[in-house]
């Protein structure tokens, strides 16, 4: 293997890590709502998109500061998880998954077609921070602005494994998902604590989209599609209700993607990632740290 | 005191609970009978709050309760250890316990008292309490359920069937344990199958058949082996 191959290799794994993260968060997002509800909500990467938009509304009216405008889009998208979860979970039976798994697909397609339309389906710019910046490790180079965006991911990770290792809430988040029937018997809220995850994955959703847009400067409506694939992807890879195989997974694709993308091209990347995912449903379909856990 | 009058529950059209009448007083051991069917556990469901009754009251204190949320339920001190231990399996017993001390958690203090008494109770939990639940045995599982009932200062413990699926040295284990509970005055309301340990303990019992109360007395006052038959098998034709 030549020398600048090799390092072209080192960079896409670095650059994919690096960019993976974001896809950890969406993986967590997913797991969170499936950990406390047993159920998937389809509608949460669109739900993230528009908490985005929010963001970059905040942006082009009022020339905010990045930080603002990050901010805007992590709080846009936590509200917007709450409609999804009163639209789409708090009231649809619970004994029918169907029904709010249609539902959140529904959404899907809604929160989908409004940000199209309220777009008009162009990308717009979004902030981005340390552009220039570049830290050189030798012949390897970090991206300063991706950087960041690891950097954000890391912190929204860290403040969520705070919350749910050293608060009240946190404690009845895992009692919820560990068993819903022992917390009601606790004296837990089980209504109150899925609307609060739907919050918290919604804000955790939010910074990833931010970050998906900031590390391209762009916003573009069609990312909708991108963020649910890969988030589903990821909790497949790491293990449904796992948080720990939603980090390793966000990050395995991350890397993956961006090796298929130096060795095959942008035109072929996705069919190996979408192979990555076949060998996992077929060799193991639990997940890295996974077993499709029963309950009760 | 819980009174509890003329409950009926369903499962869809199915009766499970045909007016069902009882009275908890304060402290002693209340204790349920009744063979496999008769609503037993459907009655702590209803209790709890988890499942909803069709008619009935349910007063605690003369506070109409009937039809609150599960978690009302618990603030009002009615605390549930349930069926099968229903313990959190990824979470170590200590944060088993500090979760029953959820209703409690504005409370300055006093949570911590808490948790050193339910150690001290059960020396096995102490010694465990940085492992995961799920690891424990069900005997222990079933000491930290009563405990984790007990973080939440009830004025009422409701126990489901705490002998299921132990050995019989830790089936007499769990009932000293329950004794213990009702000589320091707790109020606990127990629902058994296992009739003949129960009635060695119980200051009163219920006998539930079919969805209704049938009998009801103290064991001093009754024939064991008639109420232990119908408590497995049902009622007797009259003879």
């Amino acid at each position: 293997m030549d020398y600048f191959f090799f390092i072209d290799l080192i960079q896409s794994t670095v650059d994919g890590l690096l960019f993976g993260t974001t896809y950890a968060l969406i993986g967590i997002g997913f797991t969170l709502i499936f950990g406390v509800m047993r159920k998937l909500n389809l509608a949460y990467g669109a739900a993230a998109l528009a908490g985005t938009y929010i963001g970059l509304v905040v942006f082009l009216m009022f020339d905010a500061h990045p930080a603002l405008v990050f901010l805007a889009s992590a709080l846009g998208s936590g509200l917007i998880g709450l409609v999804v979860y009163l639209c789409c979970f708090r009231f649809t039976p619970s004994n029918y998954p169907m029904a709010s798994l249609l539902a959140s697909v529904g959404m899907l397609l809604f929160i989908d077609e409004v940000v199209i339309h309220a777009s008009h389906g162009l990308p717009y710019p979004y902030p981005s921070v340390f552009r220039d910046a570049i830290i050189e490790l030798g012949d390897v180079w970090v991206r300063g602005d991706l950087l960041f965006v690891f950097f954000m991911c890391v912190v929204a990770m860290a403040a969520l494994f705070w919350l749910l290792y050293r608060t009240p809430l946190g404690l009845a988040t895992r009692a919820v998902s560990q068993q819903p029937r022992a917390a009601q018997l606790c004296g837990i809220d089980v209504t109150r604590v899925n609307m609060m995850t739907f919050g918290i994955a919604g804000v955790l959703g939010g910074i990833a989209g931010a970050m998906t847009a900031a590390a391209v400067g762009v916003l573009s409506p069609v990312i909708a599609m991108g963020l649910t694939v890969k988030g589903l992807i990821v909790v497949v890879i790491g293990g449904l209700g796992s948080i720990p195989g939603a980090i390793i997974g966000g990050l395995l694709v991350g890397a993956a993607e961006n090796i298929f993308l130096l060795l095959r091209g942008v035109t072929e990347r996705d069919i190996y990632v979408m192979l990555l995912l076949f060998i996992f449903l077929t060799l193991r379909p639990g997940g890295l740290f996974g077993s499709a856990q029963t309950r009760d | 005191m819980l009174e509890i009058a003329d409950i009926k529950t369903s499962y869809g059209k199915i009766a499970a609970l045909k007016g069902v009448s009882l009275d908890i007083h304060d402290g002693g051991l209340t204790c349920l009978l009744g063979p496999n069917g008769a609503g037993k556990t459907t009655l702590i469901w209803t209790i709890a709050g988890i499942l909803k009754a069709q008619a009935g009251s349910m007063k605690i204190d003369s506070e109409e309760i009937l039809g609150l949320k599960p978690h009302q339920i618990v603030s009002k001190g009615i605390v549930t250890v349930p069926e099968n231990r229903l313990v959190f399996p990824d979470m170590s017993v200590r944060d088993n316990l500090i979760a029953g001390a959820f209703s409690r958690r504005k409370e300055k203090g006093g949570i911590e008292g808490d948790l050193e008494d339910v150690l001290t109770r059960f020396p096995r939990l102490r010694e465990r309490s940085e492992q995961m639940a799920g690891t424990l045995s069900g005997g222990e599982q079933q000491m930290l359920a009563v405990g984790r009932a007990l973080m939440a200062r009830p004025k009422i413990l409701l126990m489901d069937e705490p002998s299921t699926g132990l050995a019989p040295i830790i089936v007499e284990e769990i009932f000293e344990i329950i004794g213990g509970l009702r000589d320091e005055g707790r109020t606990i309301f127990l629902v058994e199958q296992n009739a003949h340990m129960a009635l060695k303990y119980a200051d009163r019992f219920y006998l539930l058949e079919q969805g209704r109360v049938t009998f009801s007395g103290e064991p001093g006052a009754v024939d064991h082996d008639e109420v232990i038959q119908r408590a497995y098998l049902g009622a007797r034709k009259a003879s």
